[in-house]
């Protein structure tokens, strides 16, 4: 089960189940949000508790974190940031999502959709990456990290 | 059976934002009326036209995602449809995302009323360059399905040729097939049979009956037959053990594999492109941090042009009613009338009338711009960014604006509550905004401060008035929840729709309505109230008005070992009480009651600054004026919800009072 706070800006995951609470369960059933629906984390409020969602069907939804961390959710995207990226873990870059300087500025360095990182330090800055294919290490702010969404890969291909 | 001699009911049903009240609006213009749903706080809106020889009743509903209730909302509409069955539904979907609304659809095509599909907002559909292809709808819906856009009035024609073909062959040829887990279509069939054989002459489809019974246990009210109750029992045990997962859950999981085929056949597009400008307007005014303060920047405007405009439109009003009575008192007719006749008419009628439209502005204006604020898509937005603070009151963003707005007057911020999403928030928002520092409140504290503060202090305890009304509304809030006497909250899931541009046609017929529920429900009690203190302050007739001796001023003597322990003597006791027809009144009541010249040198003579805050804090929480009441009654349609607002402003604001004062004069305060 996922606390809340790891759902952050940019994050998306899939729902495996509605999980026990009824009600939400229900409604999100009626919603046609079911289970193998993609939750994409488009904003969180100032203190993060109210999340706004889209849906892979097309449906924007305003959700608040502790009810979604109440569905059996399967985190496969975040920033780089945040707190649930392990270092043990191949990751790809899904996409970069500040605006053109950065992504020229990453890209310089390597870093582009599709390129395969692992983290080597993460809890104290700068963070740490490691490109696999280039062996090459790149150390990152942590407003960068924020604008680095990640998905997990299950099955390394080296 | 034949449809031709009675007025024919067709009902209106969908989810939430598909644009359901814009078609209803085109095609009952200002026919409607309003009433509302036996028992609840829910509204029913009918509205009447002609289509060839039909004579048709339009009814809408609130927005609904399915027919197994999880809100008061959906309640209203189940039972709408299991026990008064009507003649044709119109079901309608948006055209930009047929998938969210096929599962209500297919439920709702099972039940074999006679039915057509409308898939509305077909202006946006070709903007965003998605195609639709509805005869292939239509052909696995089994349903007649047609496309129209309500905004623009486009295919308004050959949906009224649907309608009326629908009306003069109602005969539903087949249903649309559903594939649902073998456990359950065993069970389904099985149950049907029970009702074939329960004797029961039943519109709605039997297996659709069944259906229903599965998935909602109390949906059994709809049917009496205890065989048949036992029998659905049985086997929601036995089905939900088999697929081990909720039947509703099951059944909904099925559907909307039914509406992913559909979808797929239906359009000729990929997934649906996100909606580039409402997503850039957003990213501006949902922004992590600025977008608090540019929403409490529109709040302040908002603020500022309702009561800006409304104010001296009220006082304009208030005038040219002042100006009629000195003309009318004038006039031979009336001058023969004996003199309790016409203080009758004047200090009770008249101004009970004046009250009543002294309103009308401040109305009006104040649905203008919360309608231009609903429909842009902007209240859903003001929701997400609110939600943190006001899911503390187990309340959602919504209600924040209505409170708000109850900064200003009350009334309409009480109307405003019809627009929240759930009975919970309604109700309980209706009883906190009576504790919001109104307009009206704020003139008596500014003349009561001036004289009875040194020029230095008066803001200061301005101001400590305010954060009181903030500290009341939270505190109020709280208490709300944790009684739960309301009811639970219920879980926030919101959707967020796109931006669009409000229609002139939706403002107006919004006010018009508004305007008229105001006259019709609200000024009853309201011209009663004012009536009633009339009586009290002018009986018995030999004594002068308002005096020690009348009913209100013995009432006031009566109160006054009530009274005496918040450090309030009985004269404001009986301004209080005029108070109650509004609260700029309170101050010419004094000047009345105290008698003498000079109102400023009377109050700093009889009321010490201990007292006169006391007086202040009363009049902050005690019931704001009969006409909020009027409006929670007509709001809630619950005299009970109505009471209990006047016992909660009555009791706390005497309890808080009494606090205040007691501590002050231990504390050696005068």
């Amino acid at each position: 089960m996922n606390a809340p706070l790891t759902l952050k800006t940019g994050s998306e995951c899939i729902i495996r189940s509605l999980g026990q609470d009824k009600k939400i369960a229900q409604r999100l059933a009626q919603m046609g949000i079911l289970p193998g629906a993609r939750l994409l984390v488009v904003r969180s409020s100032l203190f993060g508790e109210t999340l706004e969602v889209c849906i892979n069907q097309g449906q924007y939804l305003a959700l608040r974190a502790d009810e979604i961390s109440s569905l059996d959710c399967e985190i496969v995207a975040m920033p780089l940031s945040a707190n649930t990226v392990k270092t043990d873990q191949d990751y790809r870059i899904r996409l970069l999502s500040g605006g053109k300087a950065f992504q020229q500025r990453m890209e310089q360095q390597g870093i582009s959709p599709g390129t395969v990182i692992q983290i080597r330090e993460r809890n104290k800055l700068p963070i740490l990456i490691e490109l696999v294919q280039k062996k090459k290490r790149v150390a990152l702010g942590s407003g960068e990290a924020e604008k680095i969404i990640i998905e997990i890969i299950d099955d390394p291909q080296r | 059976m034949t449809l031709k001699d009675k007025e024919v009911v067709v009902a209106l049903s969908s989810i939430p934002n598909t644009g359901k009240t814009t078609l209803f609006n085109l095609l009952t213009g200002s026919s409607q009326s309003t009433g509302n749903w036996p028992g609840v706080s829910i509204e029913k809106k009918i509205g009447h036209f002609n289509l060839g020889e039909y004579q048709i009743q339009l009814v809408d509903f609130p927005g609904t995602y399915a027919l197994s209730p999880l809100s008061h909302e959906e309640r209203v509409v189940r039972n709408f449809f299991l026990k008064t069955p009507p003649d044709v539904v119109l079901n309608i979907l948006d055209g930009r995302n047929l998938y969210r609304g096929l599962g209500l659809t297919l439920q709702m095509a099972m039940s074999g009323l006679p039915m057509a599909v409308v898939i509305n907002m077909l202006d946006e559909v070709r903007q965003q360059g998605i195609e639709l292809d509805i005869p292939a709808l239509a052909a696995h819906l089994g349903l007649p399905v047609v496309a129209i856009s309500a905004r623009t009035g486009e295919g308004l024609p050959e949906f009224q040729h649907v309608l009326y073909q629908i009306i003069k062959n109602p005969e539903r040829t087949r249903l649309p097939l559903i594939s649902f887990p073998p456990v359950l279509e065993e069970a389904i069939k099985s149950i049907a049979r029970k009702i074939d054989r329960s004797n029961k002459i039943q519109s709605l489809d039997h297996n659709f009956m069944a259906l229903q019974l599965l998935e909602e246990e109390k949906a059994s009210d709809a049917i009496q037959d205890q065989a048949v109750v036992r029998a659905v029992k049985s086997w929601r045990q036995r089905v939900e053990s088999v697929t081990s997962t909720k039947i509703p859950i099951t059944c909904a999981t099925c559907r909307f594999n039914a509406a992913r085929g559909l979808v797929l056949e239906a359009t000729h597009q990929r997934p649906i492109p996100p909606d580039a400008r409402s997503e850039k307007i957003d990213r501006i005014l949902l922004h992590r941090w600025f977008g608090l303060p540019l929403f409490m920047l529109i709040m302040l405007l908002l603020f500022e042009a309702i009561y800006g405009l409304g104010v001296p439109l009220q006082e304009t009003l208030a005038h040219a009613f002042n100006t009629g009575e000195v003309w009318l008192l004038a006039q031979q007719y009336i001058t023969v009338l004996p003199a309790w006749l016409q203080s009758f008419l004047f200090d009770g009628l008249w101004q009970g009338i004046g009250v009543v439209f002294s309103f009308f502005p401040i109305i009006a204006l104040f649905f203008i711009f919360m309608t231009l604020i609903e429909d842009s898509g902007y209240m859903a937005r003001a929701a997400f960014l609110m939600d943190s603070l006001m899911h503390q009151l187990g309340l959602d963003g919504k209600a924040f604006i209505n409170l708000l707005l109850g900064y200003g007057c009350n009334i309409p911020a009480v109307m405003g509550t019809r627009i929240l999403s759930s009975h919970y928030n309604r109700v309980s928002t209706m009883l906190l905004i009576p504790f919001t520092l109104c307009s009206a409140r704020l003139q008596v504290f500014v003349f009561l401060t001036a004289i009875l503060f040194p020029p230095a202090i008066a803001p200061w305890v301005l101001f400590a008035l305010y954060i009181g009304s903030f500290i009341a509304v939270f505190s109020m809030g709280l208490l709300l929840k944790s009684l739960r006497i309301i009811g639970k909250s219920e879980p926030f899931i919101m959707e967020i729709p796109p931006y669009r541009i409000p229609t002139l046609n939706s403002v107006t017929l919004r006010i018009w309505q508004e305007l008229k529920d105001f006259l019709y429900q609200a000024a009853t009690l309201i011209i009663a109230g004012v009536m009633l203190v009339w009586l009290l302050t002018h009986f018995p007739t030999d004594v002068p008005f308002a005096s020690a001796e009348t009913w209100a001023g013995q009432l006031g003597q009566l109160l006054s070992p009530l009274f005496s322990l918040l450090g309030i003597h009985w004269q404001e006791t009986v301004a209080l009480l005029f108070g109650f027809i509004a609260k700029e009144i309170v101050i010419g009541a004094l000047a009345v009651i105290y008698g003498g010249a000079d109102l400023n040198i009377q109050v700093a003579a009889h009321i010490t600054p201990l007292e006169g805050l006391s007086f202040m804090l009363f009049t902050l929480l005690y019931t704001p004026c009969i006409a909020t009441l009027a409006a929670i009654r007509a709001e809630s349609r619950s005299w009970r919800i109505t009471l209990f607002s006047l016992v909660l402003g009555l009791g706390s604001a005497w309890i808080a009072s009494f606090v205040l004062y007691q501590t002050g004069l231990v504390m050696g305060f005068k």
